[in-house]
């Protein structure tokens, strides 16, 4: 028994799963499920919508933070990047300058003839290397590009420059500064030459120093870098000057495409495209053929966005609670409240519905009373006459006749009354809900009949064409009644004295039986037209605006349909077609 | 039974049985009865006749008996009308009286009521004849100065 129930209870999740399942992968069946109750519904969509509208703002304005905190620290960094660029660059020409400043200094301190004495030239040399450390050898070169003196590790007492590029070029200019250059012990070196002119004799000659290249590396080191960032010098060529931590050694080519301006420090952001430096800085040095190059791979910026990343996605991350949590609130007092809303205006309008029903069995009282009341004065007047013809008469043989005719006429407005009250009889049923077969000419006559007096007493033309033919249906009389008086009464109040009422009865289709009532009033509006059939809306001033919106509400009931045309001054007709079975009564 | 009143009293209804029996238990009662069915033949029989009291119906087909009511009264202001209807609603009796009925009656009405009021209005209608007389008389002793 167990085992049966186990298998059973399996089987129910199963099922349950693959409801569940059917549901996810089933948008149409998910919506079926949202329409299962219509404020459930209509919540579950103002919360979808509002937290769509609430929450793609915020992840637009959370992106567009993101990548502005992202681009601003990326531009912090590379003025950061530029500013240390713009330090060890004016370091390095700093250094270079103070160096050529010595070179003129000496040369315009001491004659040639002076610094060709060797031991001048050393004693100089040796003083200059403890003042300023990295300077490898000094030496004096005349016009014709050979070296007079030296002074230094090597013996080059002697070499002949006059072939060499520098050479050619400080004949022209003052001063040279070399790129860097192997020298014998295979260290790197740069060379600074200045010209010194001797104006009377219409000669020169040249002292130039070597200094060791480890003194400009440490300028170059210094800009404050990461462990994938790469600093170096390059000469314009792109010939490395330093050596580099990606790019190879001194004198290797730098292998990357490089452009800046001569004036200013370029920072450069590589395009995806550009291979390995994401930033590139070049700072060229003034006077000199160097460039000082910064490549930044370490992308430092990067990092500091996963701390605001973080903030920002626990703050994004609230804000959905928080937003979606109010809106849930929200809806559901809101919703809450039109629910209760819609059912006080059910009940509103029910109540509505009931006076206006109350109203027009006031309308059809004061009609009855009046149609009462006309044969009741006839009665007392004819018991009267009776009564003072008895009382003024002891022969009531001779008035016999007289007596018979009187009592007649008492009968005849009798039977005026209850014909009266029968009718009446007749339409008050229309409170309960029947399925009577009825013709309706019949219905429309008695309608007619309590409605003929104000007809005639406003002059008012009736003019009747009701086919003889139509079949009988089968519906409400009561109902269906209720909608003829409804609509001649309106027909009654739109036409002026003397006006036309056309009523008119067909069979439309072997479905349908059309009854047709035409009056030559003001007409209705086309605005207006829409309307007459909503509830609460009237034209005339006074009624409760319930008398269309409720014999619309009875044909639909009864599976028939209201229509109407209108043209101003012109008048209104109403059709009403009856189905000749009703499929709900 | 009520004392007997000689009054000229005109009866105002589309109802013909009516107007046949209630003209009878006038007659019965001493006063000269007219009838006619509707307010236009009203209209022709006050041009031809002095009455001394007028009771019109107020719903009658044509026209009706307060537009009735209101040309008489603009043709003969002295004349007494009283208002009768098988409406018995106040409105109606309201707007009779404003334009200028003496008084109102509901249908079926007791004949006593009926009587008392027509004398009442044939009254009221020989204090205004009086008063009209008089002020004759006094215009015509102003005027000659005697």
């Amino acid at each position: 028994m167990s085992e049966h129930n186990e298998q059973q209870e399996e089987k129910n999740n199963k099922t349950r799963i693959y409801k569940f399942l059917r549901v996810l992968f089933h948008p149409r069946d998910f919506l079926g499920i949202l329409s299962e109750d219509r404020y459930k519904s209509l919540k579950i969509r103002i919360v979808l919508l509002d937290a769509v509208l609430s929450l793609l703002p915020l992840f637009i304005v959370v992106t567009i933070s993101y990548f502005w905190f992202q681009q601003i620290l990326k531009d912090d960094f590379k003025n950061q990047l530029k500013w240390e660029l713009e330090n060890t660059k004016q370091s390095i020409e700093f250094f270079l300058e103070e160096r050529l400043s010595i070179l003129r200094f000496i040369t315009s301190t001491y004659t040639y003839e002076q610094l060709s004495d060797q031991r001048t030239l050393f004693d100089i040399f040796t003083k200059f290397k403890r003042e300023f450390p990295g300077l490898a050898d000094i030496g004096v070169i005349d016009a014709n590009g050979i070296q007079r003196t030296y002074s230094g590790p090597y013996r080059l007492a002697g070499a002949d420059y006059s072939n060499q590029t520098w050479f050619n070029e400080i004949v022209v200019r003052s001063s040279n500064l070399s790129d860097v250059f192997m020298g014998f012990r295979k260290i790197p070196h740069f060379a600074i030459a200045v010209k010194r002119e001797v104006p009377d004799k219409g000669t020169f000659w040249i002292l130039r120093a070597t200094i060791d290249m480890k003194i400009l590396q440490k300028y170059a080191s210094a800009v404050n870098i990461r462990e994938d960032d790469d600093v170096f010098i390059i000469n314009r060529e792109g010939v490395l000057q330093t050596p580099s931590r990606f790019h190879g050694n001194v004198l290797e080519q730098y292998k990357e495409n490089f452009s800046f301006r001569e004036d200013n420090i370029s920072i450069k952001e590589a395009g995806q495209s550009e291979g390995t430096c994401d930033i590139c800085g070049y700072a060229p040095i003034k006077n000199s053929p160097w460039v000082l190059v910064a490549v930044i791979r370490s992308s430092p910026y990067a990092k500091i966005p996963n701390i605001f990343r973080n903030e920002l996605l626990f703050i994004t991350i609230i804000s959905i609670f928080f937003s979606i949590a109010v809106t849930i609130a929200l809806v559901q007092t809101v919703v809450n409240r039109i629910k209760k809303a819609d059912q006080a205006r059910e009940v509103a309008i029910a109540e509505t519905e009931h006076a206006s029903k109350m109203a027009s069995i006031g309308r059809l009282a004061a009609g009855v009373a009046h149609e009462i009341n006309n044969p009741l004065a006839i009665i007392n007047e004819k018991a009267g006459l009776m009564k003072d013809i008895l009382e003024g008469s002891r022969d009531l043989q001779q008035k016999r006749e007289k007596f018979l005719s009187l009592i007649g006429g008492i009968f005849d407005s009798v039977n005026r009354c209850r014909t009266v009250t029968h009718r009446l009889l007749g339409f008050s049923r229309r409170m309960d809900i029947s399925h009577d077969t009825i013709d309706i000419n019949d219905a429309l006559n008695e309608v007619i009949g309590f409605l003929e007096k104000e007809i005639i007493y406003r002059n008012i033309r009736l003019d009747l064409d009701l086919r003889k033919d139509i079949p009988k249906v089968v519906t409400d009389k009561g109902q269906v009644q209720q909608v003829f008086l409804n609509i001649i009464n309106n027909a009654i109040d739109a036409v002026q004295e003397k006006g036309l009422i056309k009523i008119s009865s067909y069979s439309k289709d072997e479905h349908f039986v059309r009854v047709s009532i035409k009056d030559n009033g003001s007409g209705i509006p086309r605005d207006k037209l829409k309307h007459i059939f909503e509830p609460f809306y009237t034209t005339k001033g006074k009624g409760t605006g319930l008398g269309l919106s409720i014999s619309y509400g009875i044909v639909q009931r009864l599976g028939g349909s209201i229509h109407v045309e209108s043209e101003i001054n012109k008048g209104t007709n109403f059709f009403v077609d009856i189905p000749i079975r009703s499929e709900t009564v | 039974m009520t004392e007997e009143i000689k009054a000229d009293v005109l009866l105002v209804d589309d109802e013909e049985q009516f107007l046949k029996v209630l003209s009878q238990r006038m007659e019965g009662r001493g006063l000269k009865v007219d009838t006619s069915t509707s307010g236009e033949e009203a209209l022709e029989k006050v041009k031809g006749k002095d009455f001394d009291a007028i009771v019109l119906d107020l719903a009658m087909p044509g026209m009706s008996g307060i537009e009735t009511l209101k040309r008489i009264r603009s043709e003969h202001p002295d004349l007494q009308i009283i208002m009768l209807t098988g409406h018995g609603s106040v409105e109606k009796g309201v707007e009779a009286i404003k334009a200028g009925a003496v008084d109102f009656l509901e249908k079926p009405a007791d004949m006593n009521k009926i009587m008392e009021k027509i004398s009442e209005a044939k009254r009221k209608r020989v204090l205004l004849v009086e008063k009209k007389r008089e002020a004759q008389v006094k215009e015509i002793l102003q005027s000659k100065g005697w």
